[in-house]
């Protein structure tokens, strides 16, 4: 290996890591792979697998999309500043990706918190069906992302949300008076 | 909820498998028993619930999958796993030949995660999955590699969760106890033995109560039936029974007086007795108690304070002391006092009057179920105020400690109005509290005046008409005085039970921490070093911090005594928990450690730390002075001595220049020093320890060029005539490395001396190349 070439590349390394790029419909073209993921052309890059990860999970969710390539040192290729500015095509494109990435079912009605030796068991109904499951007291398994709106995580780090506490019943939100 | 879905034992999931999947796996001419193992998956990949399995057979994989279902109830851990009514569901299912997978893997996401294959060149998504499976399914894809390595499949048994007896899950699955059906005796008894060295006063203690609960059952008998149906009633066989002269009631009052003062002053002095040796022996058992605590966790490999939360376990410590004590004295020894009090007055009342006292029974339980059922109300605000009052205590802890920050960005404004946001939910929760409690008092004083009124009404009614019944005035104040001394024990009894299982739990903490075994234990016959030099050899180490996950893998190497040994890898490659198993801070899963050749299992602790010294990362600074510290590993020194070790190691000039110098107080409460200063006084204990190997883990990392040439000035002193291995990012400080080696992923990718490593043209030559081009730009600038 020529010894300039490689520092030259660490260089190019570095300048990388510091480069913000936008993707949108022009530079870029998404593609799926058939086997469940996507791939991206853009400029003159190819890359036979992307990932898609949300900058602000919770306060901008289809907003600043970093799509990464998927190994474990993963890097960045590029910014899609707002989902909606992209083809339908490829919005929908991104979406399954964001799914494979992201599950967090949201709560719709409570039927119970117990409290019992340390943990409680939640019975819920969410988005996606009845639910059961354990978060550990005393912890910080409930975030609060604002005023109304929780986080709540379980034993094996499963996520649920509330979007909107007041939207509960009254009785409901007794029910979390032991976290707000 | 929870409770009638209490779950069995965990199943094998080979065993559970629906019908559906079966009949379709022996279409591929597979039964059950080819089945090695078996995970569920709970989601598909558009990201909805739906059953799916992941079967493992001796050369094949199959994914099962079915439709998303709306209907079922998804259990989480915490629930266990449930019998529940099998479906029939339509499956469609995919074999992939083990032989064809390449790479197996789990890509994590953020509630659920991804098993991907990689076939061929594609990489291809095979399941989707929650969290609750992702143990399995690790198991499943490390059970793949086996089988594709030709390895026999060995997959550990997973720890058990649930207690077998109530089906509850275990708090801490390390721990496997239920407080559910944990002997609470034993650990009664074990308590009670803290109080053995007290018998005496513990037993004053219990006299005292005992005492008081017989005097306050006298007081309501002299100031009622004594004092209205004796005296006042001018009852002459009364006069004639305590040895006064006919007619002289005014002496008899006179005694009964002096009778009731003195009782109120007996109460009085017994109070104080109480709460005198109260005092002195719970003080003394919290203390002994802590100690023994204390003494344990100081003995405790490192391994038990990484599976714990540290600050956390020593304030739990504390509290639970003070709990178990709190129970033992102002709880324990009132349950007899308490229950006999009880008893004695429903007697007594029997005697007097049982109409009156079976509407007094009927009654009580009422003022209990109240306390019982609105208290905890008023705990759940209580809690609600303390988490307030900690936001409200965090913020302006974070405000005092970021003041600069704050003033630097103009924020003093926006900070105010943060901190009034959680001032007024403080506010609004201490509200909420004074509310609920005067609602509590007035349904509880309600409830108690009803029990009260009832009784009198009765007693007056009984007094005015109904002849048959045997009652006067002091008769009836005398009995209401009894229905008052029942509300005392009753309440006691109604929380005593949460109050002991409460103390009991912490007791358990506390013994699980002095009955815990260190992981790393000395040996009972230790080997000696007798004239160490310093040779080091690892053999095939393997370790993890968590059993299935390596963190150093197989790494074979050999320093010789007196050299100067360079470890380089990326941050997290295991270069630190290498050196930590060399001072046996942990013990390797696998190989062996030698030095001179012998096992670091086979010396004592004292021998292998004394010839074993460590500049580490993170420098601790003790409470004490700079002398102090200096001498900290060893104690032995005199003044030459620590005052040349400081000199040595740089630190001489710095020290000078403070007030106090060697005797400046350092440490949590002391001067506060710089990262560079804090590196050379712990620079300076290893010099002073005089070890044959001396480990430098990153000795110069956080100090400026200029001082780390100082500390570099110094370790060249330090290292002749030892055995040094030596950490570090900078390329710089290893130049005179005899021997180096690169760790990347836990394993030694490259070894050999600068000038090879330098030819082999790999990771240690790009980062060479890397920082003295780095290097060669700052020179230019400056």
């Amino acid at each position: 290996m020529n010894e300039d070439f490689a520092l030259s590349q660490m260089e190019q390394e570095t300048d990388q890591m510091l480069r913000i790029r936008y993707i949108n419909n022009e530079n870029a073209e998404f593609t799926r792979t058939g086997t469940g993921f996507l791939s991206l052309k853009i400029e003159d890059e190819f890359y036979p697998r992307v990932q898609v990860v949300r900058m602000f999970p919770f306060m901008h969710k289809d907003e600043f999309l970093s799509v990464r390539t998927p190994d474990e040192r993963s890097k960045e290729i590029g910014i899609i500043e707002k989902l909606s500015d992209m083809a339908p095509e490829t919005v929908a494109m991104l979406q399954e990706q964001l799914t494979l990435r992201y599950f967090t079912p949201t709560i719709t009605k409570i039927f119970g918190i117990k409290d019992e030796y340390g943990y409680a068991y939640w019975d819920v109904m969410t988005n996606y069906g009845a639910c059961r499951f354990t978060i550990q007291m005393g912890g910080n398994a409930v975030v609060h992302l604002s005023d109304t709106r929780i986080l709540i995580i379980d034993i094996d780090e499963n996520r649920f949300e509330i979007p909107d506490i007041m939207a509960l019943s009254n009785s409901e939100r007794k029910k979390l008076d032991l976290f707000l | 909820m929870g409770s009638e879905i209490k779950m069995k034992k965990t199943k094998k999931i080979n065993e559970t498998l629906p019908d559906g999947v079966l009949s379709l796996l022996s279409q591929s001419g597979r039964t059950k028993q080819d089945i090695l193992y078996a995970s569920a998956t709970d989601l598909n990949t558009e990201g909805e619930f739906a059953d799916g399995f992941l079967l493992l057979a001796r050369d094949t994989l199959f994914v099962f999958k079915a439709e998303p279902n709306r209907e079922k109830i998804h259990y989480y851990k915490g629930y266990g796993i449930c019998e529940e009514q099998e479906r029939e569901q339509e499956w469609i299912w995919k074999a992939y030949p083990l032989s064809d997978i390449k790479r197996l893997f789990i890509e994590m996401g953020v509630g659920c995660n991804l098993l991907v294959a990689e076939i061929g060149s594609e990489k291809l998504l095979l399941a989707m999955f929650t969290q609750l499976h992702k143990r399995e399914i690790a198991h499943l894809v490390r059970g793949v590699e086996q089988l594709n390595a030709g390895e026999e499949l060995d997959i550990p048994e997973d720890e058990a969760e649930y207690c077998p007896k109530c089906g509850n899950m275990y708090p801490d699955s390390s721990r496997k106890i239920c407080p559910n059906c944990m002997d609470r005796r034993s650990i009664f008894f074990r308590v009670l033995g803290y109080f053995k060295p007290y018998r005496i006063k513990f037993a004053a203690l219990i006299l005292c109560t005992a005492l008081t609960a017989l005097l306050n059952l006298v007081w309501p008998y002299l100031n009622g039936t004594v004092l209205y149906d004796k005296i006042l009633a001018k009852n002459e066989a009364f006069l004639q029974s305590i040895g006064v002269k006919n007619g002289e009631f005014l002496v008899a009052l006179l005694l009964l007086v002096l009778a009731m003062a003195a009782t109120k002053i007996v109460l009085l002095l017994l109070e104080i007795l109480q709460g005198v040796l109260t005092a002195q022996m719970v003080v003394d058992v919290v203390r002994n108690m802590k100690k023994d605590v204390f003494r344990v966790m100081a003995k405790l490999s490192i391994n038990f304070y990484r599976s714990r939360q540290t600050g956390g376990l020593m304030t739990r410590v504390m509290s639970d002391a003070d709990r178990i004590t709190g129970f033992f004295v102002d709880g324990g020894p009132y349950i007899l006092v308490h229950g006999l009090t009880l008893l004695v007055t429903v007697i007594v009342m029997f005697g007097i009057n049982p109409q009156m006292t079976v509407i007094t029974i009927l009654l009580l339980p009422v003022l209990v179920a109240v306390s019982v059922y609105l208290r905890p109300k008023i705990w759940v605000m209580f809690g609600r105020r303390h988490r307030a009052e900690r936001s409200l205590n965090s913020g302006v802890n974070d405000n005092l400690v970021g003041a600069r920050v704050v003033k630097s960005f103009g924020q003093e404004e926006r900070e105010v109005n943060r901190f009034e946001k959680n001032n007024v939910q403080l506010r609004d929760a201490e509200i909420a509290i004074t509310y609920r409690q005067n609602y509590f008092h007035f349904i509880y004083g309600a409830a108690q005046s009803i029990a009260t009124i009832g009784v009198w009404v009765l007693g007056v009614w009984f007094l005015l008409g109904d002849a048959r019944q045997d009652m006067n005035l002091g008769v009836l104040i005398t009995f209401v005085g009894y229905v008052g001394q029942l509300q005392g024990p009753m309440n006691f009894f109604a929380r005593v039970h949460n109050w002991w299982a409460d103390s009991m739990n912490s007791a358990q903490r506390i013994f699980e921490i002095i009955d815990a075994v260190p992981q790393v234990q000395e040996p009972a016959h230790p080997k000696r070093l007798e004239k160490p030099e310093g040779n080091i050899s690892l053999k095939g180490v393997t370790f993890g911090y968590e059993v299935n996950r390596p963190v150093l893998k197989n790494i074979t190497v050999d320093i010789p005594a007196g050299s100067m040994f360079g470890i380089v890898g990326r941050s997290g490659a295991g270069k630190t928990t290498l050196v930590n198993l060399i001072s046996r801070m942990y013990d390797p899963q696998e190989g062996s450690i030698k030095i001179d050749g012998i096992n670091v299992k086979d010396l004592s602790f004292h021998e292998l730390r004394k010839n074993v010294a460590m500049v580490s990362q993170d420098t601790y600074i003790f409470m004490g002075t700079v002398a102090e510290n200096i001498a900290y590993g060893n104690r032995e020194a005199d003044i030459k001595e620590i005052m040349r070790a400081a000199k040595l190691a740089g630190a001489h000039e710095f020290i000078m220049r403070m007030p106090d110098a060697y005797d400046t107080r350092i440490g949590a409460s002391g001067r506060e020093l710089s990262g560079g200063e804090r590196q050379r006084i712990s620079i300076a204990r290893a010099i002073l320890a005089n070890p044959k190997i001396l480990i430098l883990d990153e000795a110069t990392a956080s100090v400026d060029t200029e001082t780390e040439r100082v500390i570099q000035k110094s370790i060249s002193y330090l290292v002749q005539g030892r055995t040094t291995i030596s950490i570090a990012h900078r390329l710089s400080t290893l130049r005179d490395a005899d021997y180096l080696v690169v760790i990347d992923n836990g394993e030694i990718t490259e070894r050999g001396t600068h000038e090879e490593l330098k030819a082999l043209k790999g990771t240690y030559y790009k980062l060479l190349e890397l920082q003295t081009k780095a290097l060669d730009r700052e020179e230019k600038v400056f």
